[in-house]
């Protein structure tokens, strides 16, 4: 009576991903094709022509920029965080840790009115900049501190978890031949982060492309300035423009789902 | 074998966020650039002006610039409620000109300190730009027979409604509908506040500005919608009105007040904006205006547009005293205090 491990798995699967897909379907799946479905009613030619006006070229670059500077700025920082938490012993250790993880929590809009409390010209440190001609809100350096301080969690979550798990030994071992810390790190530790440098950098990029609830108050919302993809979305949405809001949501969810695949295809490959 | 081909699939990535980085960064980079950004005029609106600045006011003013030598001009702008388009400039957002649905937000701006006090009355017209009554929105056919906002207080309409906490057009709403009753008969202020307390019964939802309302009632929700006359009948002139316009016998003309923001101009850009500020008074700009559906402050320019609708009785917000007043009686004490504390009995 003893079944073959193929015999198990294999056929099976259909009746359980089956029930997956059903509790998908209303969902995430109809949602998604919701978008498409509306984006093309107009023919490719009305797709193309939504995409191709400037305000929604701008917003997509804008966006795609906004993302990279995040996802290279908080690489560094992430990493670096997760390694001095990871490495060092000291007095309040455990409520930094909780505090660099605070942001998934916080509502991004809490996010935004903070910063704008904090840099706005009427804010407590904007107040003294603002004289001095420094206005980072409402400029694309406002949109860029909005977006790393919503996503820093995730390149630490990404990357800390690899750190504790390295052995302690390799990096003793580089330490006795006369490796300094850097060295150590460059050689030792970086070359074992690479995977989760690579998807904390992703899930970073991805979640400051969708990036809305802060943004939205820090930028000023306008055209061919601070305009985020996700803000021209909802600008022309409330205005009626059904067909150039979901254009651009259509490129927004193909990207993230290029960058899924490649996130899904990578992580599964390491587990391997 | 499986070396190179672990190596070609960590390339296929790698090209393709080269790829996505160039196209993103590619206005930027220095070769692609074709000639210096021209003088920017930043411009901030309420919800429903979008189109008419976009497609109709900033071209025409690029073209009269240009042809007065100015060479080239952009705009960038921005547009939302009017209450919140105040609260971004009071936060600093770099306005430099904004229209506002309601005099009080202007007032807002002054007492916050961005603006002088009533410097908008220096503007011609008082600041006054564009005007449009308050219409009602219904669905095809007018199934419930909705002739004016006593209608609407009915039970069992359901009314979509711009919220006034972030909407100017909420607030010209609000006194229409309280204005309605007031000057019915037998009228008065118990006839207001009864048709005011009866639509506000009756709201089922509510958006941050005319048009996100506009959009909602688009969607699906509600068998009625207040907003500016503008909106629904500029639709109507594309094509793009799937509901029936109900022009109240009372209702309000709403009147949109200008502001010049001068501590974000600077001073080399100081002609070009009051160029631009004179230009929106303009025969030019008015027709522009008329056009999208605004009625102009130069009510001979009107008979341009057939699609205005007839108002038997419209009434301005200075019959009730002015927006100050109007809006401390009215909105706050009236709305606010009674109608939005009473207990809820459905």
């Amino acid at each position: 009576m003893t079944k073959t491990p193929s015999a198990l798995s294999a056929p099976r699967a259909t009746v359980p991903v089956a029930i997956v897909l059903l509790v998908l379907l209303p969902l995430i799946l109809m949602p998604l094709s919701a978008i498409f479905i509306f984006a093309f009613r107009g023919g490719a030619d009305d797709f193309v022509r939504a995409l191709s006006s400037r305000d929604a070229q701008f917003a997509l670059r804008f966006s795609l920029l906004i993302a990279f500077a995040t996802a290279a700025i908080n690489a560094v920082f992430g990493t670096y965080t997760a390694y001095v938490l990871s490495r060092y012993r000291f007095r309040g250790k455990q409520p930094l840790g909780i505090v660099v993880n605070l942001p998934v929590a916080i509502p991004t809009v809490v996010v935004g009115t903070s910063l704008l409390l904090l840099w706005g010209p009427i804010g407590l440190l904007g107040r003294v900049l603002s004289p001095l001609g420094l206005q980072p809100m409402f400029a694309p350096a406002g949109v860029l501190l909005a977006h790393l301080f919503v996503t820093f969690p995730y390149m630490l979550g990404a990357v800390k978890p690899v750190l504790d798990e390295i052995e302690g030994t390799y990096e003793e071992a580089a330490y006795t031949i006369g490796a300094s810390r850097w060295q150590a790190f460059r050689w030792v530790i970086l070359p074992a982060l690479k995977g989760g440098l690579f998807s904390g950098a992703l899930l970073t990029f991805a979640h400051s492309l969708g990036e809305f609830g802060a943004t939205v108050l820090v930028s000023g919302n306008l055209r061919l300035r601070t305009q985020t993809a996700p803000l021209y979305i909802f600008a022309q949405f409330e205005a009626g423009n059904v067909a150039a809001a979901n254009a651009v949501a259509a490129v927004l969810a193909t990207l993230s789902f290029v960058i899924f695949f490649f996130l899904l295809r990578y992580t599964e490959r390491r587990g391997r | 074998m499986e070396g190179t081909s672990l190596r070609w699939r960590g390339i296929l990535p790698a090209v393709l966020l080269a790829a996505l980085f160039a196209y993103a960064a590619w206005p930027w980079l220095p070769f692609a650039r074709a000639e210096r950004t021209p003088p920017t005029i930043v411009f901030y609106g309420f919800s429903i002006l979008a189109d008419a600045f976009h497609d109709g006011i900033f071209p025409a003013f690029q073209k009269t610039w240009a042809a007065e030598g100015g060479g080239r001009v952009e705009f960038a702008s921005s547009f939302g409620g009017s209450g919140t388009v105040t609260n971004q400039i009071v936060m600093g957002v770099p306005a430099q000109v904004a229209l506002l649905s309601l005099e009080t937000d202007a007032d807002r701006l002054a007492d916050a300190g961005v603006i002088p006090r009533d410097s908008w009355k220096r503007l011609p017209n008082a600041g006054v730009l564009n005007l449009t009554p308050f219409v009602i929105l219904v669905r095809p056919g007018n199934p419930l027979g909705i002739r004016g906002f006593e209608d609407l207080s009915r039970p069992g309409v359901r009314i979509v409604h711009p919220d006034p906490m972030t909407s100017g057009g909420a607030n010209w709403a609000i006194v229409a509908e309280y204005g309605s009753g007031f000057r019915g008969s037998p009228g008065g202020a118990a006839a207001g506040e009864a048709v005011l307390a009866g639509v506000w019964k009756n709201v089922v939802a509510q958006a941050s500005s005319a048009r996100a309302a506009r959009t909602q009632f688009e969607n699906g929700f509600g068998d009625a919608l207040v907003t500016y006359e503008q909106d629904a009948i500029y639709d109507r002139s594309r094509g793009k009105l799937h509901a029936d316009v109900v022009d109240p016998p009372r209702t309000i003309l709403s009147e949109h007040t200008l502001v010049v923001v001068d501590r974000n101009i600077r001073p080399r850009e100081r002609a070009m904006i009051d160029r631009f500020v004179r230009f929106l008074w303009s025969e030019e700009a008015q027709k522009i205006f008329v056009r999208f559906g605004f009625r102009s402050v130069r009510s001979e320019l009107d008979a341009a547009n057939t699609g205005f609708g007839t108002i038997a009785a419209p009434f301005r917000i200075a019959d009730f005293g002015g927006w100050k007043k109007a809006r401390r009686e009215i909105v706050d004490g009236i709305w606010k205090d009674r109608i939005m504390k009473a207990p809820v009995r459905r």
